[in-house]
């Protein structure tokens, strides 16, 4: 077989990556006008269990459930976002915190709907999709030298790579227009925005019901890549996880978070031996972070450095 | 017709009147100077009428137009801009990229213009570059565009703020003590730039300390103190103003000296 290298372990690795990029990108969004949302994980849990539901209990297409769970996500931002304007700091990120526990709380105990605390199973697969797609219409990925489990998971590879690319170059153009120095202004200082004739109000529930989008987003792409979800997976350690690359990486900047999630998801993986060991090597790493680059690993002046002779903009 | 009517303004916190029953206009095309000890409710009034908090009672006309109640960012929209005491820059942007946040109000790219760079986006964005370039050079900013804002110079910075009220295009622009802490040569570039500006067909209403620069720039000036409107006149006629003297120096005889 000459396409041996593609190993589906790895390939499912470099998955949970993409779908980290996605979270990051989305806790940066909100982030940007200098709100801390800790509710990402719950937005996610929402985009996840919306489209498993429609595509499991209402035979749903996987782009139509992927679509309306991240739809409904942001609609569940506008919702929370409105009342968030009057928290700054902790205390927004404490209230989404508790947003997302509550979500959580409701899947648990909606058993009729959501399967309960056992989650629910079989959601169709994208890659298992497609490849049955092909198979119908006569095409086999044996023909190009793939195995079926090599083909089923460079295919989700490909979908969420795809998807984690248009997401930062998304976000990326928008934080150099019109719309972005308006974020970057309200983060910076909202008052002196509102002089400057900024509606901070709209620009900040925009930002926080796109965070809620993205989230939505990367949790039913996670759904239709695992083919199982349960409330486990979107605890308070998952909205932490998602803080940490932030913080980690950098927050000036959209590629700080960005980089911190493949950091963060790729180094317990190689380090697999001392895997249990995770969150202690989170711990350590913070701490380091804060004594020695506070700003995370990305910030500003070194994406200057780095695109010098480009052209000025950006936030 | 008035530019801008304060008609018997008033503002309480809690017990305290900081502003009470201040009634004046400002005409078209004039400079007019608000001046005042300490704490005699000048930025207060400043922030009534950039609406950051209403105003417990009276009204406030802008064009003849009610602006009471208003969101900050609809006021800079009606034309009424304004630069801060303690100067707030975003102090991370570049020099430029502060003045095209000012750019804002008179610009209307959305998410998707700004992610897709249609042909209009791109024309709009070039414009706005453009106008805030100029604004700079008019300020006399012109080598400073790409420098970061928090660590220009004082001076500059104070300057940096007037150009990003500017790029809004105000009608009326709110000056809170531009001359504050600059040197006499700083001092007499702003009592240029405020004349500029007025050459340029917008209203100018001035908080200074400096009363060298308030004499010689102002056409009328209000006096505030404790809240309350204690004169209103020519330059030459507030400067005789004993009531004014005795609120500047306190009581004594005639102690002439407008250099307070």
């Amino acid at each position: 077989m000459p396409l041996d290298w593609l190993n589906p372990y790895h390939l499912q690795v470099a998955s949970f990556i993409l779908i980290n990029v996605l979270l990051a990108v989305s806790i940066y969004v909100t982030l940007s006008t200098g709100q801390l949302s800790l509710g990402n994980a719950g937005f996610m849990s929402i985009g996840a269990y919306a489209s498993a539901i429609l595509t499991t209990a209402h035979g749903a297409p996987i782009p139509a459930g992927v679509l309306l769970g991240s739809v409904l996500a942001g609609a569940f931002g506008v919702l929370v976002g409105i009342p968030a304007l009057r928290l700054k700091g902790v205390y927004l990120a404490i209230a989404t915190l508790g947003f997302g526990e509550v979500v959580r709380a409701v899947f648990i105990n909606w058993e009729s709907l959501t399967g309960g605390a056992v989650g629910i199973a079989g959601i169709p697969q994208m890659g298992r999709e497609i490849l049955a797609a092909l198979r119908e219409s006569g095409i086999s990925p044996e023909t190009v030298g793939l195995r079926s489990n090599q083909f089923i998971s460079l295919s989700v590879f490909l979908i969420l790579l795809a998807a984690a690319i248009l997401s930062t170059l998304f976000f990326l153009r928008l934080s150099s227009s019109r719309a972005g120095r308006a974020y970057a202004a309200i983060r910076m200082d909202e008052a002196a925005a509102e002089a400057a004739g900024i509606d901070a109000t709209y620009y900040k529930v925009l930002a926080f019901s796109q965070g809620a989008l993205l989230s939505g987003f990367a949790g039913a792409l996670f759904a239709h890549s695992t083919s199982y979800i349960s409330p486990a997976d979107f605890t308070y350690h998952r909205a932490v996880e998602i803080l940490v690359f932030a913080v980690f990486g950098g927050s000036e900047h959209l590629l700080g978070p960005v980089f911190g999630a493949m950091f963060l998801t790729a180094v317990p993986e190689a380090l697999r031996f001392i895997s249990d060991y995770r969150y202690i090597v989170y711990g350590i790493i913070l701490v380091l972070m804060m004594i020695f680059r506070p700003q995370g690993v990305i910030d500003q002046a070194l994406i200057d450095r780095v695109a010098r002779g480009g052209s000025p903009g950006g936030s | 017709m008035a530019l801008l009517r304060v008609d018997n303004v008033g503002k309480n916190f809690g017990g305290l009147a900081a502003v009470d029953g201040v009634s004046f206009s400002v005409g078209e095309g004039e400079i007019l100077g608000l001046i005042g000890p300490n704490g005699a409710g000048k930025t207060t009034l400043f922030n009534l009428i950039t609406s950051t908090f209403a105003p417990t009672g009276g009204r406030l006309l802008f064009r003849g137009e009610s602006i009471a109640g208003l969101a900050p960012h609809s006021i800079v929209r009606k034309g009424i801009c304004r630069t801060f005491q303690n100067i707030r820059l975003f102090p991370r942007m570049t020099a430029l990229e502060n003045v095209m946040v000012g750019r804002h109000p008179r610009s209307g790219a959305g998410i998707w213009g700004g992610v897709l760079r249609t042909r209009r986006q791109r024309d709009e964005e070039a414009d706005i570059r453009e106008k805030s370039g100029e604004l700079l050079a008019l300020m006399g900013l012109s080598g400073c565009g790409d420098l970061t804002a928090g660590k220009l110079p004082y001076g500059h910075q104070r300057r940096l703020e007037i150009a990003r009220a500017m790029a809004a295009e105000p009608k009326l622009l709110l000056l809170d003590e531009p001359a504050a802490g600059m040197n006499e040569s700083e001092t007499r570039e702003i009592q240029s730039l405020i004349l500029t500006i007025r050459g340029m067909g917008v209203t100018v209403l001035l908080i200074e300390h400096d009363m060298s620069l308030v004499m010689k720039v102002c056409d009328r000036l209000v006096v505030l103190n404790f809240g309350r409107k204690i004169a209103e006149g020519a330059p030459a006629e507030i400067r005789a103003n004993p009531e004014v003297v005795e609120a500047y120096l306190g009581r004594e005889e005639e102690g002439e000296d407008g250099d307070a």
